[in-house]
């Protein structure tokens, strides 16, 4: 998709240049083009392109929530493309087994809706996968959960985590979020503690949440370490993290329950990813913490 | 700032505005198509399309816009529908507009004038004329300033469309704002995009009022006026009664009648008109308004070239009896033959439908004057004339043109044919709408209350107006007045109804000077002291 779409870009740059630009345009496409191409596929592809050639040349959809710089988000630089690590990891799974990918842009608590009405064959981005969300759809594991508590500079109300700290104090999240019932659970434990309940605010993306924070509308922001360490980076003088906290979750590409071709090959493709190092070398080029990386693995629910 | 206009000159987010537009007249335009067909649901005959209209309304009115977006593209896949993103934004858009669309073309429509409605049907005027030559041109006009709003919600509404995945410029700002934190800058930007387009959209609707105007054509004349060749046609306000407030100013405007015809035999016309052919003969008339009875058992015959005067108090049914005649109402009970004709049925019997009783109106030929003249509000007076001879009876427009120029020289009108009704006074209204009622030549012509809407400066015009057309023409006519010289002075018979029945007839003058029954003769000693 990216590689069309940067095509498709200077194709119209060149027909805009006219007749006369139209030489020196070809002869800067072949020279651009040249170094996209060039980026291969782990060795062991060609083999797994054999083995699962349902998919070639097909164009398949990605439901994403671009919301996630450094997962999936457009290109600032051009909107009209979608770049992080979830996008490239989801090029290189099609650039394996033959197919194109197409993004669609939905809200994060539509992403499994999406793919269970066949509006998409695909889901990766940045999704936890939970035993909830897996009676909708099965995932294919591949990272590490860590989350950062975001919070104003300074940190006001002492916030350290889904735990006491968080007491009395007004948490943004996203609808759909696994971080959801978590603050949720610490309700009655507040209560115990004789201490005020914390309030939680739903909003429907990740720079929502954020701006309630810089709005002074919400204390913090419990969300995937790296996307709460490029909110502290985009604001330094309002913003910080707090601490890193665990949770017991992976991240997850969500594949429809009706299709289990589609996923044992994506599984074999991602497995492949892992073992060349491809995997690493993308946390690394998206400055995700490499500590990120999974070995593949999948959560079913009957 | 710098960022704000970076943002506002975005191809991205541009491109957006197309998205947004294309979901907006998705919305719109099968909105509009699907409001029509909801309104003319509602407003139709039938019952049950009425009803299953109103539930589609209830259903898609009273649920989020947002949820049936979701529905659209999320759940009808479930059942093989799957949409491309921004046709399931519009669909779910149309499907949402349409209840809306079909409440302002319905206000519209039932916002037209009753009486002018009337007046159509009354000219022979099938449902598809009368909805495409007076009630969708004068409703359209109503409808605009709702339409304009309607749309400018629409294009806002449009911005719901980014919860299904369509990239139009809400979704855009948003996932701009995520990977550039640029939040306020972006909205801001988007913000002002939005405003120009409910801007362009504002302004298309003052336009399109504005040359929608009726007025505007009179703007176009002062213009013209400049011109040294333009001869001036008077049509601001009616014109100013002269000083010392002559009573006939408006019969003055008539053209000299003809060689008046020598004192009428009254007799000798008696005798004449008896052996004339029926023109309206009604048998045993009864009709009721839910439980009260209006007509209990009217037995009238009216032969032809005879005037008629109905004569009666309020509510004693002259109005109902007239409109039965047209057939602009049913009735329970009794027949009405208009020309050996019997009216509203077919030979079999059956009953007809609305268009086919339309197009026997025009065929049998009954003209009608109304009380409150019912002239249709955006034609001028040429056209209220013109218009239905080409609409109901096939005229071509110079045929038409000239019999309406002729009949409004006959009724003093001749200057003031391109004047709009509102700027007319009653007396010339009613003279303009008793110029449309015979220009088709009917064979009867049912004037009800022709002169009681009128200042009493006014009667006059329209009395002698009628009164021409009795003695010159020879035209049948049934009148109900409560004019009592004038009806002596025009009726062959005069006809008194009270209470639904008739109490009382016989030749005009004989009634009138010496009423038997006391009903009438408490009527008209009523109608004497006023």
């Amino acid at each position: 998709m990216r590689k069309r779409l940067f095509i498709e870009e200077l194709m119209r740059r060149l027909s805009a240049a006219g007749s006369r630009g139209a030489v020196f345009a070809a002869i800067v496409i072949a020279g651009l083009c040249a170094p996209v191409v060039a980026k291969a596929a782990p060795s062991g592809c060609a083999a797994l392109a054999e083995k699962y050639p349902d998919w070639k040349g097909k164009t398949l959809v990605n439901a994403i929530n671009p919301h996630t710089p450094g997962y999936e988000a457009i290109d600032p630089k051009d909107p009209n493309k979608y770049v992080g690590f979830d996008i490239d990891l989801g090029e290189e799974i099609g650039e394996c087994l033959g197919f194109k990918v197409t993004y669609k842009a939905v809200t994060f608590a539509a992403l499994l809706t999406t793919l269970a009405s066949g509006q998409a064959d695909i889901v990766i981005s940045d999704i936890y996968a939970t035993e909830e969300r897996a009676k909708a759809a099965d995932f294919i594991t591949y990272s590490k959960v860590f989350d950062g508590v975001l919070v104003a500079k300074g940190n006001p109300k002492g916030i350290h985590g889904i735990d006491l700290t968080l007491c009395g104090a007004a948490a943004a999240e996203n609808t759909g979020f696994v971080e959801v019932p978590l603050v949720q659970d610490m309700a009655p434990k507040c209560k115990e503690a004789g201490k005020p309940e914390p309030t939680l605010q739903l909003y429907d993306n990740n720079a929502n949440c954020i701006q309630a924070i810089l709005a002074g509308r919400a204390d913090t922001y419990v969300n995937d370490v790296n996307t709460v360490d490029n909110a502290v980076k985009a604001n330094p003088d309002k913003l910080e993290k707090a601490v890193a906290v665990t949770i017991p979750y992976s991240v997850g590409i969500a594949v429809p329950k009706d299709k289990p071709k589609f996923e044992e090959a994506v599984m074999a493709v991602m497995i492949e990813i892992y073992k060349s190092g491809d995997q690493l070398a993308l946390l690394k080029k998206w400055e995700l913490d490499p500590n990120n990386l999974k070995e593949p693995g999948l959560l079913t629910v009957k | 700032m710098a960022l704000f206009f970076h943002y506002l000159s975005l191809p991205y987010l541009l491109e957006g505005i197309e998205v947004t537009l294309q979901v907006t007249a998705l919305g719109l335009i099968g909105g509009l198509m699907m409001g029509v067909i909801l309104a003319s649901m509602q407003l139709s005959r039938f019952a049950v399309l009425a009803g299953f209209a109103r539930g589609y309304s209830i259903i898609f009115r009273g649920t989020p816009l947002i949820l049936q977006m979701v529905f659209v593209y999320d759940a009808l896949p479930h059942i093989g529908i799957k949409l491309p993103a921004i046709l399931a934004g519009g669909v779910a858009l149309a499907a949402n507009e349409a209840p809306f669309i079909s409440e302002i073309l319905r206000a519209g429509v039932l916002g037209v004038d009753r009486g002018q409605v009337l007046a159509g049907q009354a000219l022979g005027m099938t449902p598809g004329v009368l909805m495409s030559r007076i009630i969708a041109p004068q409703a359209i006009r109503a409808m605009i300033p709702a339409f304009g709003a309607e749309a400018v919600s629409a294009l806002k509404n449009s911005s719901l469309a980014s919860v299904i995945a369509v990239q139009e410029l809400t979704l855009r700002s948003t996932q701009l704002a995520s990977s550039t934190f640029d939040f306020f800058s972006i909205f801001f930007a988007s913000g002002l995009i939005y405003l120009c387009l409910t801007g362009a959209i504002a302004i298309i609707q003052l336009v399109v009022e504005a040359w929608l105007d009726l007025d505007r054509a009179s703007s176009q004349k002062r213009l013209l006026r400049l011109l040294p060749w333009y001869r001036s046609q008077p049509d601001g306000e009616p014109i100013e009664v002269a000083e010392g407030g002559i009573v006939d100013a408006g019969v003055a405007e008539l053209p000299p009648s003809r060689p008046k015809l020598e004192l009428v035999d009254h007799a000798k016309r008696a005798e004449m008109l008896r052996r004339n052919n029926i023109a309206v003969g009604v048998e045993g008339l009864r009709k009721r308004y839910h439980k009260q009875i209006v007509l209990d058992g009217v037995e009238m015959t009216v032969r032809i070239g005879e005037v008629v005067a109905l004569l009666g108090p309020s509510g004693s049914g002259k109005s109902t009896l007239l409109r039965c005649i047209n057939h602009l109402e049913g009735w329970e009970d009794g027949s009405i033959r208009v020309g050996g004709r019997r009216l509203g049925f077919a030979d079999s019997g059956r009953k007809l439908s609305p268009r086919e009783l339309a197009n026997e109106r025009a065929e049998v030929g009954v003209g009608m004057v109304f009380q409150q003249f019912n002239l249709f509000g955006h034609l001028t007076a040429k056209e209220n004339i013109a218009g239905p001879l080409r609409w109901v009876h096939g005229w071509s427009r110079i045929d038409a043109d000239r019999r309406a120029f002729e009949l409004l020289e006959r009724v003093g009108l001749g200057q003031r044919a391109d004047a709009l009704p509102r700027h007319l006074s009653g007396g010339q209204q009613q003279r303009v709408a008793i110029a449309r009622a015979i220009a088709p030549n009917p064979s009867v012509l049912l004037l009800d209350e022709p002169t009681s809407a009128l200042d009493p400066e006014l009667v006059n015009e329209v009395l002698e107006v009628i009164r021409r057309l009795a003695i010159e023409d020879g035209l049948t006519m049934i009148i109900s007045t409560h004019q009592l010289r004038f009806a002596e002075e025009v009726a062959d018979r005069v006809v008194l109804l009270s209470g639904g029945t008739i109490v009382e007839e016989g030749p005009a003058r004989e009634v009138l000077t010496r009423p038997r029954t006391t009903v009438a003769q408490r009527f008209l000693s009523a109608m004497a002291e006023e």
